[in-house]
């Protein structure tokens, strides 16, 4: 199942080194940190703003990746928090708890994997594939239009696709479909019959890749995202329905669920809401 | 000569006494905001180390004689100036709680309380009873606290903690069964009298009340026109209450001069000092506890005499 996290969580102030659009819809966040810290593809940190401007939960985003004492997200604006977050200049500080939740399993000699990400759902499968990657297995990116697609941080390993086509960087293409499609035309064309799927992206992408992975047979990893409170495990807000009958917890059980433990059917069955109050 | 006052010099670091216990300190953290007083103990900080240091005492979740599963999602709304919850008590039930979860307290030797709920009155004594056979030497677990706001099934599902006589009966039942403990009755705002709840708490031979529970609060999604929660409302905390946990403890203080543990909005420590301004014996960090797991240590190592305070 999921690894332990690469070290303890820490609370601490950072500094913003940069912060701005990646493509459309989605901004890359570099965040200073006062002393190193590690992480495991998959785990998340809370963010909030400092002094009176503290919100009164954190957001919980992915980490990216940790480079030269800095640890760098991807986001997209959702609402109240993160357009504030949009709009913080370098030399801000920001509250950093993290690294919080479990991770993706390190590589095993086992089956290749099929890497499903979709728009901000990035960070976990590209710090995995970065760290685990292998020439065997398929990674594919989904985003709705080749402007939402993040190509700098895509090497050419990455299969991309999009909902509606048009102008991709020279060198670079773009299948018209959604990941899941696109991940069956190109499983068509591989000799492998086995693969684990690792998928982190909207929840019905979630629950395609669920589907696909159910249909053939192959074990299936998910990143999920519920509203969070604590992040650490204390306040049992960030549940996700268990295939047993109760509860996981996103941020303690979680963020890195088998796909085969959640009750997909009451998974998110109530529509989200924002959070803002007014 | 000194005109600094009382309250504001108070080492919350200090041991002190409560009912028949000993408490190492009064800055605690609030129910079902903490955990079990398990979670966090990795967590590291520059300044403050560990999120326990210097905490007087980790109010336990809630737990009930049987596990409970708790509310669907949504659980938590994020307004202005707090938020709301519809959690459900969900909680690993009483048996669970003494096999799994006090062993590690004692190991860990956090100063605890556990907060009990039932659905009938004699459900406090039974727990409170089951509590002390099982946790009776551990030197760090210090008493319970009662969460009297949830449903009295045997009453038509009126909360516990809106009638006296109930406050009182369950007190009691706790009290016969917990000696030498900690008896606290946690105190719901939702009334429009709370010292008779208060009086009624002392007559069944606590040791004092926890003021406030959560505030009846509801949120409208206006893409639906639907109240935001599943069950509708849910319990409002955070800043935006500390204003009525303040009031509710000021009239329980001053009119029946019982020891109340003030909790309510509490993110650092000017909150803090509001509460022992008005006489609070010791203080719970709730909802600011989730954001910041440091924020309790936070204001212990700030109201502590070599602590800078604000
Ligand atoms: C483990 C985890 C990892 C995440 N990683 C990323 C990431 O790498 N990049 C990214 O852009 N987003 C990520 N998210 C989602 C991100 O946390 C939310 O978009 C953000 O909290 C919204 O905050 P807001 O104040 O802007 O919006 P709000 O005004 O609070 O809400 C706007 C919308 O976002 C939804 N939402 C609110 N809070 C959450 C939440 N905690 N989780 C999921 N949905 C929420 C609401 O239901 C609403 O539909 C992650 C969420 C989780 C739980
Ligand atoms: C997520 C959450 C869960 C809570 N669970 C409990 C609980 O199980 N039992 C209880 O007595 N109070 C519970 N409370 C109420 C708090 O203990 C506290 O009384 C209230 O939140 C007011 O304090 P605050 O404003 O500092 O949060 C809960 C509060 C929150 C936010
Ligand atoms: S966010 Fe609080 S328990 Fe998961």
């Amino acid at each position: 199942m999921s690894a332990a996290p690469a070290s303890g969580p820490i609370f601490a102030t950072g500094r913003v080194k940069a912060n701005g659009l990646l493509c459309d819809g989605m901004h890359r966040l570099d965040l200073e940190l006062p002393r190193p810290t590690a992480f495991a593809p998959g785990q998340f940190a809370m963010l909030n703003f400092g002094g009176r401007d503290r919100l009164i939960f954190g957001r919980p985003l992915s980490i990216l990746a940790v480079e030269a004492g800095a640890v760098s997200f991807l986001y997209r604006v959702a609402g109240e928090g993160t357009s504030r977050l949009a709009a913080v200049a370098p030399g801000a500080e920001l509250a950093y708890f993290g690294p919080l939740g479990n991770s993706l399993p390190p590589r095993d000699d086992g089956p290749p994997r099929l890497l499903l990400a979709g728009g901000v759902g990035l960070p976990p499968l590209l710090a995995w594939h970065h760290r685990h990657g292998r020439e065997a297995d398929l990674a594919l990116f989904g985003a709705r239009a080749p402007q939402q697609v993040p190509w700098t941080l895509l090497s050419e390993r990455w299969a991309v696709s999009v909902d509606s086509a048009g102008q991709t960087p020279a060198g670079r293409a773009a299948f018209e479909g959604t990941v899941v499609a696109l991940a069956d035309k190109l499983l068509a064309r591989r000799p492998e019959r086995d693969w684990r799927l690792l998928a982190c992206g909207p929840l019905p992408m979630l629950r395609a890749a669920a589907r696909l992975a159910a249909a053939r047979g192959w074990s299936c990893l998910v990143c999920v995202e519920e509203r969070m409170g604590c992040g650490y495990g204390v306040c049992r807000g960030c549940v996700v329905p268990a295939r047993a009958g109760d509860w996981l917890t996103a941020c303690q059980d979680g963020p890195v669920l088998d796909a085969a433990t959640i009750d997909w059917e009451r998974f998110g069955a109530s529509a989200p809401t924002p959070g803002g109050g007014s | 000569m000194s005109a600094t006052p009382a309250w504001f010099a108070l080492d919350v670091g200090a041991p002190w006494r409560l009912g028949s216990r000993v408490l190492p300190g009064r800055i605690w953290t609030a129910s079902g905001c903490f955990g079990y007083g398990l979670d966090g103990h990795d967590i590291r900080h520059e300044q403050f180390g560990s999120p326990y240091a210097g905490l007087g005492c980790v109010v336990t979740k809630t737990i009930t004689p049987q596990a409970r599963a708790g509310n669907p999602q949504p659980r938590l709304c994020e307004l202005p100036h707090g938020a709301l919850n519809s959690i459900g008590l969900e909680n690993v039930g009483l048996s669970s709680f003494l096999a799994d979860k006090l062993p590690e307290l004692a190991v860990r030797g956090v100063p605890f309380l556990v907060s009990l709920a039932g659905t009938q009155p004699d459900d406090f004594g039974a727990m409170a009873a089951a509590l002390a056979a099982v946790a009776g030497e551990l030197p760090n677990w210090h008493g319970v606290e009662l969460n009297l706001s949830c449903p009295n099934v045997a009453k038509g599902g009126v909360d516990f903690g809106t009638d006296p006589r109930t406050v009182e009966t369950c007190c009691a039942a706790a009290r016969a069964c917990l000696p030498a403990r900690v008896v606290l009755a946690k105190l719901t705002p939702n009334v429009a009298r709370i010292v008779p709840l208060a009086e009624a708490a002392r007559r069944g031979g606590a040791d004092g009340v926890t003021a406030i529970n959560s505030l009846i609060g509801l949120e409208v999604d206006l893409r639906t026109g639907r109240p935001v929660l599943p069950r509708r409302s849910g319990g409002y905390t955070g800043p935006g209450v500390q204003p009525v946990a303040l009031a509710k403890v000021d009239e329980i203080v001053r009119e029946t001069g019982m020891p109340v543990v003030g909790v309510g909005g509490i993110a650092g420590a000017d909150d803090a000092l509001r509460f022992f301004a008005l006489g609070a014996a010791a203080v719970q960090v709730g909802t600011a506890q989730l954001r910041d797991p440091f924020t309790a240590a936070m204001i212990a190592r700030m109201l502590a005499p070599a602590g800078c305070r604000p």
